[in-house]
């Protein structure tokens, strides 16, 4: 052909350098120079074949759309129980529980501090009473669930759930659903002590929990690694995902060292992942389709496995929660609609689309239907569930995960160098990673390098939309602690006694414990009793963190 | 020698979204302020530890819209109960816009909402602390 | 390569298709795209065939302009609003004209009642137009001026006569003027008499003709395939729409042989499409589109320019797609269009309103509009890089197929005589039905899911919205003013110019001279469009809806 050189002058660029958010270059314009070392079979597969970059079904959402999983839970389990009934009745085909502080710390109502926790973020449970309320009437037998709780409450919450299908006459064989409780996760970005269990012991708590329902509830996902947290808390893509392979690595580690008798094909393929959707459009697929290549590559590679399923990335995606602005409120619809569309054309398994009002509150009945509404338009009428992996080879998107992925090798290299993610998260080197990650693209909203708009851009100094916000309940603590106190009137004390006295001796033996949280669970032990009965074992934090003069 | 201006950071409650907070204890240090982080600590701990490292202002931060309100009025009353009404209290985070007039009149000296620039908050704070 | 020994399962469907019908395949491999010669079918950004962008930098070097389309009561309730606009942002305005205004009829007449304010601002003179951009820097801003049918010279003359007024070089005024004669013939029922197609062909080709020398930075004719694609037509029947008016525009100038060539006057031709809901289909379209463009431009006219074959264009998400229920989900909806038209390369890009279902836009939706075009210009970091989607297997594999069919549809027009004839014969008004009706076939039996309409309905809307109402005394208060007017300007002088305007248009010379003469006299557009339209009702020429009729027996 012959090329007509343009005779317009080659205009200026607006930025003397163009990056993605996590800072990777970006040219001009990719040709198939770019990929020119791409081999189809080698790099990418068809969907459902290794390495899984194009999705790890054959079918991808021709078979089935992603499950329209939203994260929710606010005041009691009765106001939680209208809120489920609500989106259930509106298409959210999976359900997500969002607990408040006191019960993420593992408190009762009464217990010191839970009072002005209570509330705050989501949903009060501190009995499997609560659970059962909480689900009343909803079909948990087709829709899978998600706890996702944190460090103490992880064994507590999830075995509430447990025990309260068990009381529904639902085999647990058949139970679906995930726990959440990835404590690399949460300890790699949390500052409160009051919340946090000593390291290691909450490392033991949720590899008991894995272990337990390998056996005993199959279908279940007893962990999703979740680099959600660090990622909000500041790190970037690649970050995200080499801390997310790290994460699971060690707990890989942890139970193969444990000397069970499982190999990885016997427990992996139980894992989910939970990744987040940020707001760099291409950089978020290409991370998605990075993170299944690689972990694809560290189980064949590292770990021999052999069950397909132990080298699929199955995992969830919630939008960018620290995306979102308190500035003009209605813009967050916009930005979680396209990290939703990133998140689809990359193959997620499930999504939680965050409501436009989550920067200031818990979502209203109003935005809430508005995220599940999101995610319909995108599975039902842009037609992007038509295909699988649409953006496959593109020299653009082929090119970043490929760059994406190198990315994350190194930054995966650097955790080890600092002896895996738990000495990493121990050692508080990758608290450290965060904040800085943090500070810097504060930095660059600080300087308009980065711009976000609302907030350094296109500001307004009246608001412009008129939204409605959701308060919490006021009477929400008397209510709480009346439930409390007629909960330990009608249940049989003894029983309690018993069950704890048990947990207390499961627990020092290094035992599994989740034989023994269920039992106390089932006779309506509280997560405040159980959690008492661990700190008095752990022992309180060290409270690192407090009073630094800086 | 002129004295450094001593501020006390708190994240109020349980509430765990730090990654401002921590924005905001590096902007107060660059900016030449003294800064004492005592990270998650409940109303009583805040008032004890001001009285103690003798601030000159106390910087409260938290993301719950929920509980945000009732807790810095308890905050507020301790101050007052105390005698700190010297020191300059400033909070940031998420307080519902209706809510704002609110947090003024409990004696909060000013407010930050999420995406200030965070230079304001210093000069803020050195403009307004009591000499 | 291990093969997974994951059952393949079943699909939803029996057949997976785009909006357009074309079928699916479930993936798309390296073999999809065997073919594709990289120099010959894409290119870099900036050059033949143009596929990839037509500037070699473009969103790196200027990012799409944010033109927000927008009209409503008169002229001083839509200088507010384009002020408010102008402070959120916006980078470029586009005027929404009423329903009698765009017929061609003052306030003061009968045919208006009822149809003034109705769907944007009244403007019938150049004092609507002076007051409407009061304050405004329009030597900075371009703007379209939306007009259909009957009224594309006045109204284009009283923005320019505005510009000369404030002492404007017009050698320097940018904006542009949509005009399509052809567009609104392919989909309009209007009920008042609109005029025959010949002579206003001849009307755009005198703007045409006369914008090249006078006003070279004025786009005298956006060819608006948006109308029809709204109307009914598929992705790849819109693209060879367009194509086949702005061939038959060439060929309308090139007939009165005044010694212009393509690359005099193409070079100011822009274009106008819509941005639907089938995201992949729209960025194939838009990038098939260019392609195609090029082609022609080089094969047909041997055209030497390359702005000659570059195809510029305008998107407005797709109205039709909004729904009347649950209007905030409609914020999404244009939230997906307009990062489809971003990704396909647009040059400007309007965004519809969520409300826009149900009323003009409210300032809150209209905000919401211009922070969705912000967000993903300053955000989403989608303007980094060029045409990100190029060597998709899909997308790539898409582009030729949509740009296959809409080769065959411009085939099927050109013989049906071209676009003008295929108008005339009612040949593209059965198409633009057929496909119309088919579409809502699907919606009706489910085929076609349209959230809150035939899935996901709800019995009590949710949504909390406000919502806009015209000025309840907006036709009388328009009336009283073309009443001053008339009383307050020289009379005399008007009907000067409009003799001179009639000599013009009897003679076949050039009418926008003795246009812009009227215009500047305050003649209004009922009294011009008199002259240069309703005259030529009585030559017996046949109207572009004469076919209608017939249909609706």
């Amino acid at each position: 052909m012959k090329s007509n050189k343009s005779n317009i002058v080659k205009r200026k660029e607006r930025k003397e350098v163009f990056t993605t958010s996590s800072g990777i270059p970006v040219k001009r314009v990719y040709t198939p120079e770019d990929i020119a070392d791409l081999q189809y079979d080698r790099d990418l597969g068809s969907p459902g074949e290794e390495p899984y970059v194009r999705g790890i079904y054959p079918t991808m959402y021709r078979g089935r759309l992603w499950t329209i999983r939203q994260f929710s839970g606010l005041n009691s389990a009765e106001d939680t129980n209208k809120r489920y009934k609500y989106m259930y009745q509106q298409g959210i085909t999976g359900f997500s529980i969002a607990f408040d502080n006191a019960t993420l710390a593992g408190l009762d109502p009464d217990d010191e501090g839970a009072e002005f926790e209570i509330g705050t973020g989501g949903v009060n449970v501190f009995s499997m009473k609560d659970m059962e309320e909480m689900f009343d009437g909803l079909p948990i037998e087709k829709v899978s669930t998600a706890v996702i709780p944190i460090m103490w409450s992880t064994c507590q919450t999830t075995g509430m759930y447990f025990a309260m299908a068990e009381k529904r006459g639902i085999d647990l064989k058949k139970l679906d659903g995930t726990t959440e409780g990835d404590p690399l996760s949460t300890a790699s970005c949390i500052t409160n002590p009051t919340a946090s269990v000593p390291f290691r012991h909450a490392f033991r708590l949720c590899v008991d929990l894995a272990e337990w329902s390998a056996i005993n509830v199959p279908k279940w996902h007893a962990i999703s690694f979740t680099s959600y947290n660090y990622r909000e808390a500041g790190v970037n893509a690649y970050q995200e995902i080499a801390g997310l392979m790290a994460a699971a690595i060690a707990v890989i580690e942890e139970e193969l060292h444990r000397d069970r008798g499982l190999g990885v094909d016997d427990f992996v393929p139980q894992f989910t992942f939970h990744l987040s959707s940020h707001s760099d459009f291409f950089e978020e697929i290409a991370k998605m389709r990075a993170a299944r290549r690689m972990w694809c590559k560290i189980m064949t590679e590292r770990y021999n496995a052999k069950d397909p399923h132990s080298k699929m990335l199955r995992f969830h995606i919630q939008t960018a929660g620290s995306s979102l602005t308190y500035q003009q409120p209605l813009n967050n619809a916009i930005r979680v609609a396209y990290q939703i569309l990133a998140a689809s054309l990359s193959g997620a398994q499930s999504m939680h689309a965050c409501s436009y009002d989550e920067a200031l509150c818990i979502p209203t009945e109003e935005s809430a239907l508005l995220s599940i509404r999101t995610q319909q338009i995108a599975q039902h009428e842009i037609n992007v569930t038509n295909v699988a992996d649409p953006l496959g080879g593109s020299y653009f998107v082929e090119s970043l995960t490929n760059e994406v992925e190198k990315k994350a090798w190194e930054y995966l290299e650097e955790i080890d160098k600092h002896g895996g993610f738990v000495e990493a998260v121990e050692s508080g080197w990758f608290r450290a990673e965060v904040e800085k990650a943090e500070m810097k693209r504060e930095d660059e909203v600080r300087s308009g390098e980065r711009d976000v708009v609302g907030v350094n851009c296109f500001k307004m100094t009246e608001e412009p939309y008129k939204v409605s916000f959701f308060r919490r309940d006021p009477q929400l603590v008397e209510k709480q602690r009346a439930k409390l106190q007629k909960l330990k009137e009608e249940r049989d004390d003894r029983e309690v006694e018993k069950a704890l006295e048990e947990l207390r001796q499961v627990t020092e033996s290094g035992e599994n414990v989740m034989p023994a949280v269920m039992k106390a669970l089932k006779v309506y032990t509280t997560i405040g009793e159980i959690s008492k009965v661990w700190k008095s074992i752990f022992g309180p934090i060290v409270p690192s963190g407090l009073a630094i003069t800086m | 020698m002129e004295r450094k201006i001593r501020v006390l950071t708190a994240k109020l409650g349980f509430d765990m979204h730090n990654r401002g907070m921590s924005v905001v204890n590096r902007a107060l240090r660059d900016g030449g302020t003294e800064v004492v982080y005592i990270g998650n600590q409940f109303p009583e701990g805040i008032a004890e530890t001001a009285l103690q490292e003798d601030v000159d202002v106390i910087g409260i931060s938290s993301l719950n819209s929920a509980s945000s309100l009732e807790l810095m009025e308890r905050v507020m009353g301790i101050i007052k109960k105390k005698h700190l009404e010297d020191k300059l209290v400033i909070f940031g985070g998420i307080v519902l816009p209706d809510d704002v007039p609110k947090l003024k009149e409990m004696g909060v000296n000013e407010y930050f909402p999420p995406g200030s620039n965070v230079d304001s908050i210093v000069s803020y704070i050195k403009e307004n602390v009591p000499q | 390569m291990e093969k997974s020994n994951i059952a393949k399962g079943k699909e939803r469907k029996e057949v997976f298709t785009t909006s357009s019908g074309i079928p699916i395949k479930r993936i798309y491999t390296p073999e999809d795209v065997a073919d594709l010669d990289y120099n010959r079918d894409l290119g870099p950004s900036g050059e033949d065939p143009y596929t990839r962008g037509i500037y070699p930098t473009m969103y790196r070097g200027k990012l799409w302009t944010i033109r927000q389309f927008g009209g409503l009561n008169a002229a001083e309730a839509t200088n507010d609003r384009y002020k408010l606009m102008y402070q959120m942002g916006v980078t470029g305005f586009a005027i929404a004209i009423d329903d009698a205004s765009l017929i061609g009829f003052d306030p003061d007449s009968p045919e208006a009642e009822g149809e003034v304010g109705v769907g944007g601002v009244s403007v019938f003179s150049l004092k609507d137009m002076e007051d409407m951009f009061d304050g405004l820097p329009i030597d900075k801003i371009s703007t379209a001026v939306i007009q259909a049918i009957n009224t594309t010279c006045p109204h284009t003359a009283m923005y320019l006569a505005l510009a000369e007024n404030r002492g404007i070089d017009l050698r320097d005024v940018d904006g542009t003027t949509e005009g399509d004669p052809c567009s609104f013939g392919g989909c309009s029922d209007l009920k008042a008499n609109p005029a025959p197609v010949r002579q206003l062909m001849r009307l755009c080709g005198d703007l045409v003709e006369w914008c090249a020398i006078n006003a070279p930075k004025w786009h005298p004719v956006s060819f608006t395939s948006y109308n029809y694609r709204e109307a009914g037509v598929n992705a790849y029947q819109e693209i060879g729409g367009l194509v086949a008016s702005a061939v038959d525009l060439i060929e309308e100038v090139l007939s009165r042989d005044r010694g212009l060539t393509v690359d005099d006057f193409v070079p100011h031709y822009t274009f106008h499409l819509a941005s639907h809901n089938d995201f992949f289909e729209e960025i194939a379209k838009m990038r098939a589109a260019r392609r195609m463009w090029c082609k022609i431009m080089t094969e047909r006219y041997d055209a030497k320019d390359p702005r000659t074959k570059m195809l510029r264009f305008h998107v407005q998400t797709s109205g039709s797609t909004l729904t009347y229920q649950q209007p905030i989900n409609n914020a999404i909806r244009v939230a997906y269009q307009s990062l489809a038209a971003a990704l396909g390369g647009v040059q400007s890009l309007h965004a519809c309103s969520y409300d826009e279902a149900l009323c003009i836009p409210t300032e809150e939706a209209v905000t919401l509009s211009i922070r969705t075009q912000q967000i993903l210009q300053n955000e989403s970091n989608v303007t980094n890089t060029i045409d990100p989607l190029a060597g998709s297997y899909y997308v790539e594999s898409l582009t030729n197929e949509v740009e296959k069919r809409a080769m065959d549809f411009f085939h099927q027009i050109e013989d049906h005589g071209g676009w003008t004839k295929a108008l005339e014969l009612g040949w593209l008004r059965q198409q633009t039905e057929k496909e119309a009706i088919k579409y809502e076939e699907e919606i009706r039996t489910g085929k076609r899911r349209i959230v809150g309409v035939n899935c996901f309905q709800m019995e009590e809307d949710p949504s909390k919205i406000t919502y806009f109402r015209p000025d309840p005394e907006i036709y009388k208060k328009q009336k009283a003013r073309a009443e001053k007017l008339k009383e307050e300007r020289d009379n005399d002088k008007v009907e000067e110019t409009l003799n001179e305007l009639r000599d013009a248009d009897d003679s076949g010379e050039n009418v926008m001279p003795a246009m812009m003469k009227a215009v500047k006299a305050y003649a209004t557009l009922e009294e011009m469009t008199d002259v240069t339209v309703r005259r030529h009702f009585a030559s017996g020429t046949k109207s572009i809806f004469s076919h209608l009729s017939r249909m609706i027996e």
